[in-house]
């Protein structure tokens, strides 16, 4: 056993901030450990990652003192790129870290600057694919898979090039929790195959079992509340009907009913249909069937999409309501009225998003997986949002894979496989049936289980 | 043999056009380019299964385009010596006018179904691939510019979307142009936002897999060049000579 990483009295800040966001930073990564690195989000978890295989300091022109080692080398001493047939990177966002169009090509570009052999390359591609299960993705356009798949080929990716070490920047937020599972497992087959060292970030460590051998926690001092199941607010007068429903080709019939304040979360294996079945309601794309009301509300995963002015306020006022002032209070917007909503923390233009929706009439908010990529300071901004709107008779439907969220938040829960809807369940019941649970690929809640295994 | 060109090494296409193009533009009379086109066309029958329809859809700006030079020409050239051909109205076309008008429309089309063979026929991806391999062209760039040919669909999809969640928001369309493209302001910061994080994000990625900007020692894909090839730079190069050549043969 001997080190592979070391860092040594570490600190770190951006140019353009005062901060550092890391300070007198020093551990030793072992040959073959493997460690994840909890903490909330913006205490530096990534940029640590990016310390670890040097694409930081150099491409932000970040400060660096003390040193940081890998293999026993200072990390300055390695050209861009060199270092990284060694350490190999799964980046968080599923979108952003390919280069070619196939995934046949992208595995060759990584074997190409390898600089290995020609007649290395072909076997090196299936050999890999076959130990990832990937085989019948070879020739697919890696842009026209869904996020969890391309996860997985980013991992293929990394693997290909054999590294001593694996950095993971939250390889599971974009998986359904089956899929998580299945992933966690076979990764800890491949690192006792191989001997591994593996290095993620992670601030969910309920999936992962046992893997990890060891934590490494990054402070800003902050401890964040825990989430506690939230008392149903549901009233009994029906908000929203659907009736018949059907997008094509995708979408399937679907008929069901919600009330005020109530709150639903939309579950379902990646794929199935559920940002389908969202659109369909807000007829953002073609579709038949009735939805009644007509007006709804809808927040995508990136809410900037919906903004349309140049502050706050003209935004929350720009459907016409007359309630903004209000609103703005009401959600506590009013502090940033003036703040082009580009400019604020993704937390507050979610709420910017629900309160323009809210303020121009449309009572039944849709959200599409506002849950991914965020820590659990942001989960628990995100729950009280919802939790105190459906207080106010809001009802909300949330596509979400995150069903440790989903079980403190939903009241009821609408199941969704290949573009059909299995049907409307009570949220209790669904957490108890796990024949329900495993055909959808939904893991039961740790929370139902009534114990937490979290080092955070 | 239907699909020879497709199969051209994107390399030896380009600088066979090249090639094509700088000549054609010293010839001024309308006879070259016009056998030139001519023979352009009869390639693009000959070696490649290009859509007809879509060929015509392509090139009706240029058709607008080329008729436009022809009648500017016609109506304001400076140089209007030479006996009068044509008359209509009261306006007298000269046998200079007509000559300079016909050749600059003739180039127009000349130019611009060799470029239509081109764009039609390579496939991009191929192409940097072969100006990598044959012409020597830094990985940096190449790579650089086929990762952005990468974001082009994910560009086309944003903004869909974000002209889904306007359309929710009750932005309506504009009355008038101007404030039409004024409104498109509304998609792009979005949109250029996106890129400029994008943009960074790849080349992160590109890095993490070992990305040097090295000269690579082999290649997954290799882009050959073969007999087809020099068979059809020969016969390109038969084309320019023969329009080239048209006052020998073409005795008018």
């Amino acid at each position: 056993m001997h080190e592979v990483i070391e860092f040594e009295k570490v600190s770190f800040r951006y140019p353009d901030e005062e901060k550092w966001i890391l300070e007198g930073l020093s551990f030793t990564v072992l040959r073959g450990e493997r460690i994840v690195i909890t903490g909330p989000s913006g205490c530096g978890k990534t940029t640590l990652l990016y310390l670890c295989n040097r694409l930081y300091p150099d491409n932000c022109d970040g400060i660096l003192s003390g040193s940081i080692k890998l293999f026993g080398k200072d990390s300055l001493s390695f050209i861009p790129g060199e270092i990284n047939h060694r350490i190999a990177t799964v980046f968080q966002d599923p979108d952003a870290q390919f280069c070619m169009q196939t995934v046949e090509e992208e595995l060759a570009f990584t074997l190409e600057n390898l600089h290995t052999k020609r007649d290395e390359m072909e076997k090196r591609i299936s050999d890999v694919l076959t130990l990832t299960d990937l085989t019948e993705f070879r020739h697919a356009i890696i842009q026209k898979l869904s996020g969890g798949q391309k996860q997985r080929i980013a991992t293929a990716c990394a693997l290909i090039m054999e590294p001593e070490i694996l950095l993971l920047d939250e390889p599971l937020s974009h998986l359904d929790p089956f899929t998580a599972k299945k992933y966690v497992e076979w990764l800890d087959n491949l690192q006792q195959k191989r001997t591994m060292t593996i290095i993620a970030i992670e601030h969910r460590l309920d999936l992962w079992g046992d893997f990890f051998e060891r934590n490494i926690p990054l402070h800003n001092g902050k401890v964040t509340s825990k989430l506690e199941k939230r008392v149903s607010s549901t009233q009994e007068n029906n908000s929203l009907v659907v009736s018949k429903v059907q997008a094509m080709p995708f979408l399937k019939e679907t008929t069901f009913t919600l009330n005020h304040g109530e709150v639903t979360v939309l579950a379902g294996p990646n794929g199935s249909g559920k940002s389908t079945l969202l659109k369909a309601l807000c007829q953002l794309i073609p579709s038949t069937g009735t939805v009644v009301p007509l007006n709804l509300g809808y927040v995508p995963q990136s809410p900037e999409f919906l903004f349309l002015t140049q502050n706050v306020l003209d935004e929350v006022s720009f459907g016409g309501g007359n309630s903004s002032m209000e609103m703005m209070t009401r959600l506590q917007l009013l502090p940033i009225a003036d703040s082009h909503p580009f400019s604020v923390s993704h937390g507050q233009k979610r709420r910017v998003a629900i309160a323009a929706m809210l303020c121009d009439g449309r009572e039944i908010i849709l959200m599409d997986e506002p849950t991914s990529g965020q820590d659990s300071a942001a989960l628990f901004e995100l729950f009280h949002l919802i939790d105190e709107r459906a207080r106010e008779g809001t009802t909300f439907l949330i596509v979400t894979h995150d069903m440790e969220f989903a079980h403190y938040l939903a009241d009821s829960v609408l199941l969704m496989k290949d573009g059909q809807l299995t049907g409307k369940f009570n949220a209790e019941a669904v957490w108890e049936d796990r024949k329900l649970l495993m055909d959808h690929h939904l893991l039961r809640p740790k929370g139902v289980i009534g114990h937490e295994e979290c080092f955070a | 043999m239907k699909n020879a060109l497709h199969k051209m090494n994107p390399s030896i296409k380009f600088l066979a056009i090249t090639i094509c193009m700088f000549t054609m533009a010293f010839f001024f009379d309308p006879w070259t380019p016009l056998v030139f086109w001519i023979g352009v066309l009869v390639l693009q029958l000959l070696f490649t299964q290009i859509s007809w329809k879509k060929w015509l859809l392509f090139m009706l700006p240029f058709f607008v385009t080329a008729f436009g030079y022809f009648w500017t020409t016609l109506v304001f050239a400076e140089d209007q010596s030479g006996p009068v051909v044509w008359s209509i109205w009261n306006l007298q076309v000269t046998q200079t006018q007509l000559n300079h008008a016909l050749s600059l429309s003739f180039r127009v089309m000349a130019f611009s179904s060799l470029s239509l063979l081109f764009a039609l026929t390579t496939n991009p991806v191929t192409f940097i691939l072969s100006l990598m391999q044959q012409l020597k062209l830094s990985p940096k760039i190449a790579y650089g510019v086929m990762v952005g040919y990468q974001f082009l669909p994910v560009l086309k999809d944003e903004f869909v979307q974000i002209r889904q969640a306007h359309r929710l928001r009750g932005a309506t369309k504009e009355k008038n142009a101007l404030q039409r493209l004024f409104g498109i302001r509304r998609i792009l910061i979005p949109m250029l936002a996106g890129a400029v994080r994008k943009a960074e994000r790849a080349a992160f990625a590109m890095e993490a897999r070992g990305f040097t900007g090295d000269r690579r020692s082999s290649y997954f894909h290799v882009i050959t060049i073969g007999k087809v090839d020099f068979a059809l730079v020969s016969l390109f190069l038969v084309v320019l000579v023969l329009s080239c050549s048209n006052m020998l043969w073409l005795r008018l």
